[in-house]
């Protein structure tokens, strides 16, 4: 594309859109409110993941081996335990080791442990610790391996994992329904635009077309108004989240004193190479539907 | 430079035909008058010329090229050789005689230096050197359709086509419209002219095509409108 038509193309679409004046406002609303909102949500799971991370990755099956095994069992048990495909790692830890860490774990209490910490009386059992790849697979994992010969029983947080995990899921999809619909609201907005565009300008179009101008020609001034609505619809939450973010980073960092939370440069560099494509995506999306539409070259 | 055989077009269907066996043959730098009641099948012939519609059969050769097999993409630069003026002008309202012109350059990509030089070259020729900084409403309607005029030719196409562009105008005005479309043919670019202006047609004495019924009933050089029939 030639420079000035490409100044031609990006000039037509400002016009357009301040000709368009309320139509253009709205829908740069819509779209900054959608990318507002996704975009306050990535910043928060960004953090929340940050903070979280240690404690997902602490999540883990305890497989307590049934005393009454034998060695081939167990061997089969491990041999299965090390081939599972959703398992990370399986380290053994015999009863012994557990009955150290247990000492070390009261401290200063550790005579409690006293006459049973010798290796005939040891009550503990040899046990296994399982890590899941992904901290989800936790409940489906353990419920596969409960019933694995050699196996005594299973700890894992049952009855409490699962609430987690689902309410998580619930919220995430509950957040993805919500943008998408006003992702759609945006795209129809825009839709809406661009054939005010096409409507206002139809003679123009006419013209265009009787004296040679080629079809890309006549529809790149639409895809631009389109993107460009887009951009501005982009770039107004980025400015929210940026100063709404310092605003808050400084109030935790005063009041809260164990969060920290990612630095603004750094997120910001996270949502900017999302929420400025997406607001391009919406843009070009809404002013296709309408010029695939309306705009009959 | 036209060749047009077996020419019939339909436009829907059921219905009878718009334009029945058409054969015709226009050489570069001609002037031709093509008339005919309403719906005679004047304007479907220009449309076809412009490949805005398609012919139900036969073809339609311009510049050695069947334009009834041009892509789509290839249409735009069919008609960058052939400038339009309508009967009601269709002016953007909201520009200047100059930017009038000019756009028609710019949407086909000329330099704005070659702008600068062309528009006002062509609107000396149609007669408007005074008028370029008025708006269409400013103007008189003979006037408006000088601005067509020039719109059409700024681009120098070899070939001008006119549907009725004399249609909304007086008798004295659209004599002087038909003297610019002269002084242009004179220049080289061959004339093609839509029309059921009786008087015009008698005055000029250029080759007259006669449509009646939607077919092609008579072919004269140096002819007129009535004796024509």
């Amino acid at each position: 594309m030639h420079v000035r038509s490409l100044l031609y193309f990006i000039g037509e679409a400002f016009k357009s859109i301040a000709r368009n004046g309320w139509m253009s406002i709205a829908s740069i609303g819509v779209v900054s409110i959608t990318l507002l909102i996704l975009g306050s949500f990535m910043v928060l799971s960004y953090n929340v993941d940050l903070f979280t991370q240690d404690k997902k990755e602490q999540l883990q099956i305890v497989l307590f081996l049934d005393e009454a095994g034998n060695e081939e069992t167990i061997l089969e048990l491990q041999k299965k335990l090390a081939s599972h495909p959703r398992l990370e790692e399986a380290r053994f830890v015999s009863k012994e080791e557990a009955m150290e860490r247990l000492k070390a774990q009261l401290g200063d209490r550790a005579y409690l442990l006293e006459g049973i910490d010798s290796a005939e009386e040891n009550p503990l059992r040899d046990r296994y610790q399982l890590r899941t790849k992904v901290p989800e697979d936790i409940p489906v994992v353990a419920k596969e391996i409960e019933k694995y010969p050699g196996v005594g029983y299973l700890d894992y947080g049952k009855g409490v994992v699962e609430p987690l995990f689902q309410l998580t899921g619930l919220v995430r999809w509950i957040g993805l329904a919500f943008m998408a619909g006003l992702a759609a609201t945006a795209i129809f907005l825009i839709a809406h635009t661009i054939r005010l565009t096409v409507y206002i300008r139809r003679r123009e179009i006419m013209i265009m077309k009787y004296v040679g101008a080629t079809d890309w020609f006549i529809r790149w001034p639409f895809i631009f108004e389109g993107s460009i609505l887009g951009i501005v619809g982009a770039i107004v939450p980025l400015f929210v989240i940026y100063y709404g973010y310092e605003a808050a980073a400084h109030w935790l960092q005063s009041n809260v004193y164990f969060i920290t939370l990612i630095p603004t440069e750094n997120i910001m560099e996270e949502i900017i190479k999302i929420i400025i494509p997406l607001g391009v995506v919406l843009g070009v999306l809404g002013s296709s539907i309408s010029v695939r539409r309306f705009l009959k070259v | 430079m036209i060749e047009i055989y077996h020419l019939y077009k339909k436009y829907l269907k059921n219905e009878l035909y718009a334009l029945k066996d058409i054969n015709l043959i226009i050489d570069r730098g001609e002037f031709v008058f093509v008339v005919g009641h309403s719906g005679s099948g004047k304007s479907t012939l220009l449309k076809l010329l412009l490949r805005e519609i398609l012919p139900t059969k036969g073809s339609i050769k311009i510049f050695g090229r069947d334009i009834t097999r041009l892509k789509n993409r290839e249409i735009p630069f069919l008609r960058r050789n052939i400038g339009m003026v309508f009967q009601d002008f269709r002016l953007l309202e909201d520009r200047n005689v100059f930017e009038n012109v000019a756009f028609s350059l710019r949407v086909i990509g000329t330099s704005p230096r070659e702008i600068r030089k062309r528009v006002p070259l062509t609107l000396e020729l149609v007669g408007l050197k005074n008028k370029a900084f008025k708006r269409p409403h400013e103007l008189s309607g003979g006037e408006q359709q000088r601005v067509c005029v020039a719109r059409a030719i700024v681009n120098r196409p070899a070939m001008l086509l006119a549907d009725e562009p004399t249609g909304n105008l007086d008798p004295a005005t659209s004599m002087e419209i038909m003297t610019l479309f002269q002084d242009i043919n004179i220049r080289g670019t061959t004339v093609i002219v839509a029309t059921h202006a009786k008087d015009i047609v008698d005055h000029f004495q250029k080759r007259v095509v006669v449509l009646e019924n939607n077919q092609l009933v008579s072919d004269q050089e140096r002819g007129a409108y009535f004796n024509a029939r």
